[in-house]
């Protein structure tokens, strides 16, 4: 959807900066290739959500493409060279994107529930008898003499 | 030059891409086509558009239209090759045979 266009409203514009900004963490030869390919196809995308949705997809596939890229060699069009290493020798290449997300939701799930229990056991620390206040014990040493 | 890896991962948004190309396997296709074709979100699409290419099973190309005159940008076109067209074939026909190529 270009600037020009009647049609072009501030959601298209968020589409059109989000797949730049997206196409721009990939090295230049094959960032400039994807930003065209993208934004032409969101040209003839219908409506402003539908381009919206492939904007923010773009963002994942930059994800999935830049982790790609130690098992794939760039494509012929893309000329491969010094800029793939720069974007891709990360030092964690062992653990897959997949295994980064598992590990990320797992994370959340564990801060979610100690946010949860922290609380509770707080409250139930205070509701429950001290046992340093020695009423338990004495009453037990009471009865046993 | 980096070395042509022509094995890929051949997942099920994978085969639903690969079949819309071996439909007409001298169609080109844009992403935005494949993605209306085949439904396949464009986070998951473009990555596999891409690896099928460094794979040499496509090749893709610009679009030959003036986009002045055509009134819109021009798009990435993208076509099975002759080794992507017998692997691709391969791979469902691993499937008729009840065996993954």
């Amino acid at each position: 959807m270009s600037r020009q266009s009647p049609r072009f409203t501030k959601w298209d514009a968020i589409s059109q900066w989000l797949i730049r900004r997206a196409a721009r963490r990939v090295p230049e030869c094959l960032a400039t290739r994807l930003e065209e390919e993208w934004l032409a196809d969101a040209e003839s995308r219908a409506s402003g959500a539908s381009r919206l949705r492939l904007a923010v997809g773009c963002w994942w596939a930059i994800i999935v493409i830049v982790n790609d890229r130690p098992r794939f060699p760039a494509p012929q069009t893309a000329v491969a060279g010094g800029g793939w290493s720069a974007v891709t020798d990360r030092g964690f290449g062992y653990y897959s994107l997949r295994s980064g997300t598992l590990f990320l939701i797992l994370g959340l799930h564990a801060v979610l529930f100690g946010g949860l229990f922290t609380p509770l056991s707080h409250t139930h620390g205070s509701v429950a008898p001290s046992i340093s206040s020695g009423h338990v014990l004495r009453s037990v040493m009471g009865e046993t003499r | 030059m980096a070395k042509k890896q022509t094995d890929v991962r051949i997942s099920l948004q994978t085969l639903k891409v690969l079949e819309i190309f071996l439909e007409n396997p001298t169609q080109q296709f844009a992403g935005a086509e494949v993605h209306q074709r085949s439904g396949i979100a464009s986070g998951t699409l473009y990555p596999i558009l891409l690896r099928l290419e460094a794979a040499g099973w496509f090749v893709s190309q610009w679009e030959s239209i003036d986009p002045s005159v055509a009134g819109r940008p021009r798009r990435r076109l993208y076509r099975l090759t002759a080794s992507g067209l017998r692997r691709a074939s391969e791979v469902f026909g691993g499937f008729s045979r009840g065996v993954l190529a």
